[in-house]
């Protein structure tokens, strides 16, 4: 009975401990979306939460359609985004009440990336949507060896994917036989494993045990894509509901891009600043 | 059957449970040693100065005298690379324009490897972000690092029918005749100088906040969310389950609504917990609203429900083997049956309850997908408890996930995921002792 009565008396202690004291100067943001764009977003929380030490920022990486729907059930501050809304989007967004203002905090080149071994270093953009769409199924048929090709994409979430199927595909649908993977880190871990693979990811995410390969000649590089040269270029997003109210915690944080701190934040992770200064 | 038959039989018997027996210690060994290993390397690791240097920056932790003196040594040691790279670019300065351009890459990424390696270069501006703040903190980074520093890893594409083949070549042949030419044979000789390893014991990995996204400091509010959560989920799960197991043991007629009744209950044990994590999305934060964003509430709702199948079915089985005599015993007294369940059945079957509880909060804290949608976000502070209803909060199974898929600089940081694991690990494996000694305990006491 005794013990009956502690283990009674624990759960409840719990249960009041867990009760919410007033907590007035506790500011939280929540952002939610792109893989693409979490890396700028959790140097951004970085930085912002040195200077506000009031306010936590929140930072996770499901996917640029799952953030735009955070966004539109109110479940996030900023849905972040590396494509453009969809009209059903919008749509839904402004009957719940929700006016998307777009914030564009970089831009972001989309390079094709092939494991380092792999002798292909250019390659068009109808090659790669042929390889995509699965009427290229070897190497040797773009000048590298005789070796099939896999293909890793992103998943139908992604804001990455999005902009894949607008300046790639162009109408073509990707294969069936494609590896659907849910994050740019995780197509740069089965390309860095495959020796076969091709894959694609933000600038921010090639490194040293990836080959980004040029597309129509052009290297997927920061300048090449900050000029419009580089084909497959995209802004990054972060897309809150109206205009934030001026000098809120979130007008703050959705400004950093606009700093010279903030720019050199973009650009150390890889990303490429939106304004040159 | 022969005497002698059944004698090998039974002997052949036993050894196949030897047999399997020691397959499942090989099994785990093979499974928790790698663990164990490569997790302790987060705690346990040969750490260069430049890990010092970030202690003291950030967390104002170490001997300040000693940093100095370390420091000192490892900047004088490191002053013949910064001397030699500034000797080239004079070097560059009096150069044609066109052997200018031909050094301009190659040199470029030289001094991205020393700076990899060493960290800024003296008198350089703070960089913004931390992660460019310090060179390499821990030894086996720094092997890397001067590996790359040391030789350029290129490809053989001579045969482009052929995967190319994976050359190093020396990067000291790209700096033949110049000034730089002593100086990767100077760093490979100086390297420990300029590093100064020493063996550090970092605790402190479980209870310091991440820096710039886990890239450097620990894990705390993963671990604290990982507590949180487990701990709601218990709250909301076992004074349901219980209640449920008693009336369905004590109270429930024997027809046929009991039976269904019981088959959801099976059947909800069975549903994916995916399946929990969309459910918990849709109905606790999209539906009714429990909290405006993912917080520990919903995540906690959740796992309530993911692990409720579990507390009734071990609740139920404890009651059930309560014996009858003691039921008997007690309303033959004059008990009321309320009573006799509060008096003498619950405590009779506690250990078994309790058992069952803390089994299932090991399932909880160990779950990641039933807090994707509704709990866990891959950067945050850890939360004080008066905000675990409005805020998300990162945790262990999720962060797990989230550094070996999702980070951008994955291959830096394994460290911290393999501590990570350990750390889920360990606290599994402390909850499920805790369950052993619980139980031990309290039938010890019901019995004395």
């Amino acid at each position: 009975m005794k013990m009956l009565r502690k283990v009674c008396l624990t759960l409840l202690a719990g249960m009041f401990l867990a009760v919410p004291f007033a907590s007035a100067d506790e500011t939280e943001l929540v952002i939610d979306g792109s893989t693409t764009v979490g890396p700028i977003s959790k140097a951004f929380a970085e930085y912002f939460m040195e200077e506000n030490p009031g306010v936590n920022v929140t930072v996770s990486e499901s996917g640029s359609g799952n953030g735009i729907k955070s966004l539109i059930n109110g479940a996030c501050d900023i849905g972040q985004a590396s494509r453009w809304m969809k009209e059903g989007e919008f749509k839904a967004a402004v009957e719940n009440g929700v006016f998307p203002v777009a914030h564009v905090v970089g831009l972001d080149g989309l390079a094709p990336v092939v494991h380092p071994a792999n002798p292909v270093g250019n390659l068009t953009l109808d090659e790669i949507r042929d390889i995509y769409a699965g009427e290229i199924r070897n190497w040797n048929e773009v000048g590298g060896p005789n070796m099939g090709i896999v293909k890793v994409s992103r998943d139908t979430n992604s804001g990455t994917y999005g902009v894949w199927q607008d300046v790639v595909m162009r109408g073509k649908d990707i294969s069936a036989d494609a590896e659907y993977v849910g994050s740019n880190g995780a197509i740069r871990a089965r390309v860095q494993n495959t020796r076969g693979a091709i894959g694609y990811v933000g600038l921010g995410f090639v490194d040293r045990t990836v080959k980004g390969v040029s597309v129509e000649g052009i290297e997927p590089t920061p300048v090449n894509t900050a000029t419009g040269r580089y084909p497959i270029a995209r802004p990054l997003y972060m897309f809150t509901n109206g205009y934030p109210e001026l000098g809120s915690a979130l007008h703050r944080f959705v400004t950093i891009h606009m700093t010279p701190v903030g720019q050199s934040l973009v650009e150390s992770i890889g990303f490429v600043p939106q304004t040159q200064y | 059957m022969e005497i002698e038959t059944r004698k090998i039989l039974n002997k052949s018997f036993t050894g196949t449970g030897w047999l399997s027996i020691a397959l499942l210690a090989g099994a785990l060994v093979v499974f928790l040693a790698p663990i164990v290993v490569r997790g302790m390397g987060a705690f346990v690791f040969r750490s260069t100065v430049e890990f010092r240097v970030m202690q003291d920056d950030i967390f104002e932790r170490g001997n300040k005298d000693k940093l100095e003196e370390d420091l000192r040594k490892a900047r004088a040691a490191r002053e013949p690379v910064y001397e030699k790279l500034e000797a080239f670019e004079q070097e560059l300065e009096e150069m044609s324009i066109v052997d200018r351009l031909e050094y301009r890459d190659s040199y470029d990424e030289l001094r991205n490897a020393v700076r990899e390696l060493l960290g800024p270069a003296p008198g350089e501006e703070r960089a913004s972000l931390p992660r460019n703040r310090y060179g390499q903190t821990r030894m086996d980074r720094a092997g890397h690092s001067l590996h790359h520093l040391l030789y350029i890893e290129t490809y053989d594409y001579s045969d482009p029918t052929r995967m190319g083949e994976l050359i190093y070549e020396p990067r000291s042949q790209e700096f033949e005749g110049t000034a730089l030419e002593g100086l990767f044979e100077y760093a490979e000789n100086n390297f420990e100088a300029m590093m100064r390893p020493r063996t550090e014991f970092y605790w402190q990995f479980l209870i310091d906040q991440p820096v710039d996204s886990n890239i450097f400091g620990g894990i705390w509010p993963a671990i604290l969310g990982t507590f949180y959560l487990t701990l709601g989920a218990i709250i909301f799960a076992v004074p349901m389950g219980v209640l449920s197991a008693i009336y369905l043991v004590e109270y429930a007629a024997d027809n046929w609504m009991v039976s269904l009744l019981r088959t959801f209950v099976s059947t909800l044990a069975g549903v994916p917990s995916i399946v929990f994590g969309l459910f918990g999305l849709a109905f606790f934060i999209n539906t009714i609203g429990v909290s405006e964003s993912k917080s520990v509430l919903a995540g906690s709702l959740t796992l309530g429900l993911l692990i409720l199948p579990m507390v009734i079915r071990s609740s139920e089985e404890a009651i059930r083997a309560v014996p009858m005599e003691y039921k008997e015993a007690s309303l033959g007294l004059g008990a009321g049956k309320w009573r006799t369940v509060l008096t003498v059945i619950l405590p009779s079957a506690l250990p078994g309850i309790i058992t069952g509880i803390i089994i299932s909060m090991g399932r909880a804290a160990g779950e990641t997908a039933p807090i994707i949608f509704t709990a866990a976000v891959s950067v945050g502070r850890a939360l004080k408890p008066s905000q675990v209803f409005t805020n998300p909060t990162p945790a262990l199974p999720w962060n797990i996930y989230n550094l070996a898929t999702e980070h951008e600089m994955v291959d830096e940081i394994r460290h911290v995921q393999f501590g990570m694991v350990l750390t889920l690990i360990v606290l599994v494996l402390l909850l499920n002792m805790t369950a052993i000694v619980l139980r031990a305990r309290i039938s010890k006491k019901l019995k004395g």
